[in-house]
């Protein structure tokens, strides 16, 4: 099922960051169960026609973090703790919301401004999601 | 630690009016390695050295533990070669070409054959000058692909093919590496498809290597960082920094040795670090040949 | 050498030059057609006739097998499979030699069987003929020697002249060599010393030319 992940052309991040955030999202969501096996790097290499290099990034960089757990000889599966990926998003959130405190410094916003922007930005996500499945419903 | 399937130890070549000079290489088993540089760069030439065809003035180039050119025929019973140079002719039918290469190479797949007839939609019993370019690349590939050789040798493989075609060439190119033991080597103009399935990646210029190394090092080690410089203050002198672009107040430094150290540097002057981009191989290759022709220390 | 590898390029090359071979005998055949009526100047018309479409056919040959090659670049693509450059040179001299022979062959019987059936032509043309024949078989070394070592169209298009006029030249030089000329016109087949002299020198001209070609061709060190 690993072998149909989308890489985008467009993601200015590198190919192995769009792959390990895609395998965490399957973990998240649930359609990667703790402890399912996952495609050796060849495979997965030669379905999204990446090299090998990359997966092999990829998948190292997941080990490190703790999403999944490889044995030597015997491939990579699914690590058992299922919060591993959300810890993950935790610390994400941390960075950003410590560079976002930089930036309004700079700027000289007031913490009022700031809480503003935060709630556009969340209406904006959440209308263009209504708006999506609006659109999904007319088709 | 893997065989190595291409091992080039200074090799030079002297012709009138360019030098191939001191090219080391070392592609290891079941690696995909890619080669960027302008025209007349070199890589025709030291692919045609690879192959035997053109023989080195000094240095030693084994492929496949082969000792070439002494061993030529060897090493091409494992080898499949599609170039630019390599055409097909023009008053026979693919059918033919195949039944050729088939009566030549022993370990011939025709079911693989007949397979990437399908998925390359072509006829055999079509004459090569029918053939449209694509078709005709297309055609040279199944025929260096269905003998199934140990290293692969691509000259511009996807060169002149529209965006589906190349889509199922690349599939097919990386396919042949589900089995480990399988190499390839290719040159291309089209960075993207380097950047996509290379392990290691070469940079030629001039009949130099200007630099080689895995693909995710060049990619990680190459940054471009957007600066905003306060009012007269001067651009931050840091080492590794290879290019600065951009104006007075909003300096862009391009840098082939980023480390997160740079951004708390550049800070520690006075500016403000904006960004600090990614950049494409292809943009890496640019900035290596213009920081080397401009003679920087790099 | 691998011969088998050999052999295939070889068979290559009758392949893909099957029409031009098999076509060139019925028009060398027509031109025998011409000698049958009668006159000393038909005569003369047709000889001259077959020996240039059989220098023509013979070196069209080259100029695809070897020349046309090179700048199709299928030679790339010939030499990225499994021979060496000397096992190549070998097929290119044997293939143009053997390939050749077969129109070379027909054209030589039609030519006898002229001779020797056709009512009213003397039977003494008959060494003349074979000589010329050879000779023809020379013309051809000497350009695929040029072909294949000066690899350039202009040095081989200039030795398909020089051959064209030598070979004319050769053909009036036996024509009044004095041995010859004698039996020439007589109804019998009269086989002199000088004959077979010549066709010595001919077949020795033919193994030296290609003994040499080979020799040099296989210390080339770039193929492309």
């Amino acid at each position: 099922m690993l072998t149909d992940l989308v890489i985008s052309q467009s993601d200015s991040r590198p190919m192995y960051v769009q792959i390990m955030e895609q395998i965490r999202q399957r973990i998240a969501v649930g359609e990667l169960t703790p402890g399912s096996e996952l495609p050796s790097i060849r495979e997965l290499a030669v379905a999204l026609r990446v090299s090998v290099i990359t997966i092999k990034r990829a998948y190292l960089e997941l080990e490190h973090e703790g999403t999944i757990v490889t044995q030597h000889g015997k491939g990579s599966t699914v690590a058992p703790d299922p919060d591993l990926s959300l810890r993950f998003y935790q610390q994400q959130m941390t960075e950003h919301v410590e560079q976002v405190a930089r930036l309004g410094k700079l700027l000289g916003l007031s913490h009022r401004e700031l809480a503003r922007r935060l709630r556009e930005a969340t209406d904006r996500l959440n209308n263009a999601e209504t708006g999506a499945e609006l659109m999904k419903e007319r088709v | 630690m893997s065989e190595l399937a291409v091992h080039f130890e200074g090799v030079t070549k002297q012709y009138p009016l360019f030098t191939l000079d001191h090219i080391d290489l070392a592609l290891p088993a079941g690696c995909v390695m890619g080669f960027i540089g302008a025209n007349g760069a070199g890589k025709s030439t030291t692919i045609r050295i690879l192959m035997g065809l053109v023989h080195q003035d000094r240095g030693a180039v084994h492929v496949l533990g082969h000792a070439m050119p002494r061993e030529q025929v060897a090493a091409k019973l494992d080898i499949g070669f599609v170039s630019e140079d390599t055409r097909l002719y023009r008053a026979a039918t693919l059918a033919w070409h195949m039944e050729f290469i088939r009566s030549v190479f022993p370990r011939w797949d025709q079911a693989y054959a007949q397979q990437l007839l399908r998925r390359f939609d072509l006829r055999p019993e079509q004459k090569i000058k029918g053939l449209s370019h694509g078709q005709r690349v297309k055609a040279a590939l199944l025929l260096a692909l269905a003998r199934r050789p140990r290293l692969l040798v691509l000259d511009e493989p996807t060169t002149g093919l529209d965006p589906v075609a190349r889509r199922e060439v690349l599939g097919e190119l990386m396919a042949v590496l589900a089995d480990e033991e399988r190499t390839i080597l290719f040159s291309s103009h089209n960075t993207l498809d380097v950047e996509q399935i290379s392990d290691r990646i070469v940079f030629i210029d001039r009949g130099r290597i200007m630099d080689a190394d895995d693909k995710d090092v060049f990619l990680d080690r190459w940054r471009r960082l957007r600066l905003v410089m306060p009012p007269d203050a001067a651009v931050p002198r840091l080492p590794g920094i290879v290019e600065v672009g951009g104006s007075p107040r909003l300096p862009v430094l391009t840098t082939n040795h980023f480390d997160t150290a740079m951004v708390s540097l550049c800070q520690e002057t006075g500016a403000t670090v904006q960004a600090v981009d990614c950049m494409t191989l292809e943009e890496i290759f640019l900035a290596s040949v213009q920081n080397r022709r401009e003679g920087q220390p790099a | 050498m691998n011969t088998s590898m050999v052999r295939r390029l070889i068979l290559k090359d009758w392949y893909l030059n099957r029409w031009m071979l098999l076509g060139s005998i019925p028009a060398g055949l027509i031109s025998l057609g011409i000698i049958l009526t009668g006159n000393k100047a038909a005569f003369l018309l047709g000889v001259i006739l077959l020996v240039m479409i059989a220098v023509g056919v013979g070196a069209q040959l080259v100029m695809e097998t070897t020349l046309y090659e090179r700048r199709e670049q299928t030679l790339a693509f010939v030499m990225s499979l499994p021979v060496s450059w000397r096992e190549y040179t070998a097929a290119k001299i044997v293939a143009n030699l053997v390939l050749f022979l077969l129109p070379w062959a027909a054209l030589l019987a039609g030519a006898l069987a002229l001779i020797l059936f056709a009512p009213g032509v003397p039977h003494g043309f008959v060494p003349y003929v074979v000589i010329m024949a050879v000779e023809v078989l020379v013309s051809i070394c000497l350009i695929v020697a040029t072909a294949l070592i000066s690899e350039s169209q202009g040095w081989t298009t200039a030795a398909i002249l020089m051959a064209t006029l030598g070979i004319n030249g050769f053909g009036y030089y036996v024509a009044h060599n004095a041995s010859i000329a004698t039996g020439l016109w007589g109804s019998s087949i009269h086989w002199t010393a000088t004959v077979s002299v010549l066709l010595l020198a001919e077949f020795a001209m033919i193994g030296l030319t290609l003994g040499l070609t080979f020799l040099i061709q296989s210390r080339r060190t770039d193929c492309l």
